[in-house]
């Protein structure tokens, strides 16, 4: 693949995520209430269900790789992505990392609609690690790249769902993270936009940030990761350069 | 010559490892390692507060003059209820400073519980995506709470000097160490409860009817002084004892006190004379205990917080 092959060359690349003996386990309630489990008391059993969303993951990955987490529905790439993210805690095992950590897995969650999208870049700027200071020098770089113009002062409720993808992308590339973590986002937007972040993301590849992707797309897999991590029923069933990995893929799917 | 890449990578291979186990680090650690998390994203803190501010009266006319209209609102029902009514404002002198300085130091309490409860549900679509202490959802909640107890506060100190009643004397003392007493049990509660309610959605049913419950079981609208007679005429004194039980009845004492001059103070209404309320003997002893059982409350409310968070993305 052409871009892969025009990643810097890091000599020592230091370890930035090492994930050792990661399980996470899922309890499926089904009573929620107060009195559903007054009632059920002593029957929970039968009103749980549990299953390994992770079971033993560990890899590490270095400063300046772009891997690929793949696997069918369900395989467990999301959790794992949310474990390194630190959104969830792992049942067992552990993760470490370092270096600042952005993750891209769904654009805008910090947005309130009530708010402008003025006010929205400094909340969201803050909820991903900018001082206000950082976020105020970014600002007008900020609105540039999401092409929202004008509208920047208008509530986001107001907005199209592409201006409001388009803010929030714009916001998470300036947050200036040593690895990024992406899930599924880079599909929305319309071409031209889409373009704009596969070119952005290249960017950072360039400067020798880390990235994490999830994707279902192994077009996709294929153009930006020079590894591939193959997840089926929370467990590591394959992991390598990305040709061999994406076949892993197909066969996992078999399973 | 060094790329960026690099670079970064040098500088990368300098820093720690941070691991995610947050759970660690003993009680006072954990709990001390959860501050400064907090206080790292202070930032984010201050702007949450005024999103929530900003957010709910954005699109009103009358804007922030509704954080005062509930309140003055409640002021009025009480004070022609209860006490023209009921009768009560005539044992009681001042009756309108006395029931809106409980019900301002009362609104700050339930204010902070209540939103607090709901904080964690209400910010679902952050909380699954982005990884903050999550301390700063309940926090704030109490800080949009403190801004309207602030408004209050001001209408009410300028109501004192209005009347003639500004409570110029040792006992305004008593205000902070009210106010303080509030937010912490109010700060410990609205944390345990936003966590608690993640699991069990009644929670915040629950605290709706707690609140009511102990609306009615602080002096606010009713003094003191009546709840000191009842049990006399009882004849069991504990139940005035048991009724001081509660921390955020001492901290509404407390606030009264400082606050209303005429509950110190010998008055007459029409021919009958008011003895100053029989504030209770150790109150400043107990109001040190409150304060620091409440610190303890909030180290136990947080690491419990900390546990349960672990799962919130799941289970919200």
């Amino acid at each position: 693949m052409p871009h892969v092959s025009s990643r810097p060359s890091i000599t020592n690349a230091p370890v930035v995520i090492r994930t050792k003996d990661v399980s996470k386990r899922f309890v499926i309630r089904k009573d929620k209430s107060l009195k559903e489990r007054i009632v059920n008391f002593g029957r929970s059993k039968r009103h749980k269900e549990d299953f390994w969303a992770l079971r033993d993951v560990g890899f590490e990955i270095t400063a300046g790789s772009s891997v690929g987490l793949v696997g069918a529905n369900g395989s467990g790439k999301s959790t794992l992505l949310k474990v390194i993210g630190g959104i969830i805690q792992p049942n067992d095992g552990s993760v470490e990392r370092r270096g600042r950590l952005a993750a891209l897995l769904e654009l805008g969650a910090g947005f309130h609609p009530d708010l402008t999208g003025r006010e929205n870049v400094f909340l969201n700027g803050s909820i991903l690690g900018l001082s206000q200071k950082q976020t105020a020098d970014y600002f007008d770089s900020i609105v540039d790249f999401s092409e929202i113009g004008d509208f920047i002062d208008t509530q986001v409720k107001f907005y199209s769902s592409g201006m409001y993808v388009r803010l929030a992308f714009a916001i998470a590339v300036h947050v200036d993270p040593d690895i990024l973590l992406v899930d599924e986002v880079l599909s929305v937007g319309d071409e031209p936009f889409q373009e704009k972040c596969m070119a952005k993301i290249r960017e950072f590849q360039a400067e020798g940030r880390t990235i994490v992707f999830v994707s279902h797309s192994a077009a996709q897999v294929e153009d930006l990761c020079d590894r591939v991590v193959v997840l089926s029923h929370g467990k590591v069933v394959f992991d390598g350069g990305t040709q061999e990995g994406i076949a892993a893929l197909r066969d996992s799917f078999g399973q | 010559m060094t790329s960026k890449a690099q670079e970064r990578a040098d500088r990368l291979s300098t820093l720690p490892f941070q691991t995610s186990i947050s759970a660690g680090g003993g009680v006072m650690g954990g709990f001390w390692g959860s501050i400064k998390e907090v206080l790292a994203h202070r930032e984010l803190l201050d702007l949450l507060i005024r999103r929530e501010l900003k957010a709910r009266y954005k699109d009103s006319s009358l804007g922030f003059l509704w954080s005062l209209i509930k309140p003055l609102t409640m002021l009025l029902i009480y004070y022609v209820a209860i006490g023209q009514f009921l009768q009560a404002a005539r044992g009681i002198p001042d009756f309108a400073i006395f029931v809106f300085a409980g019900l301002t130091i009362w609104g700050l309490y339930s204010e902070i519980v209540s939103s607090g409860t709901m904080s964690i549900i209400g910010n679902a679509g952050l909380i699954k995506k982005v990884y903050l202490p999550r301390e700063i959802f309940p926090l704030a909640a109490a800080g949009s709470a403190i801004f309207n107890f602030a408004i209050q506060m001001i209408v009410l100190i300028a109501a004192t000097v209005v009347l003639g009643q500004f409570p110029l004397s040792w006992n305004l003392l008593y205000v902070p160490v009210a106010i303080l007493i509030v937010l912490v049990y109010g700060i410990a509660f609205a944390i345990l409860l936003s966590a608690l309610n993640v699991y069990l959605r009644d929670i915040q049913y629950l605290v709706e009817v707690a609140m009511l419950l102990l609306f009615w079981a602080s002096p606010i609208v009713y003094a003191w002084s009546y709840v000191v007679n009842s049990a006399v005429v009882v004849s069991h004194s504990w139940i005035a004892s048991l009724y001081l039980l509660n921390p955020v009845s001492s901290a509404v004492l407390a606030f009264q006190k400082g606050m209303w001059l005429a509950g110190s103070e010998t008055r007459t209404i029409g021919d009958a004379v008011i003895a100053p309320q029989p504030w209770p003997a150790d109150l400043d002893l107990r109001l040190l205990i409150v304060t620091i059982v409440g610190f303890i409350l909030l180290i136990v409310c947080q690491r419990v917080f900390q546990k349960l968070q672990g799962n919130f993305a799941q289970e919200i």
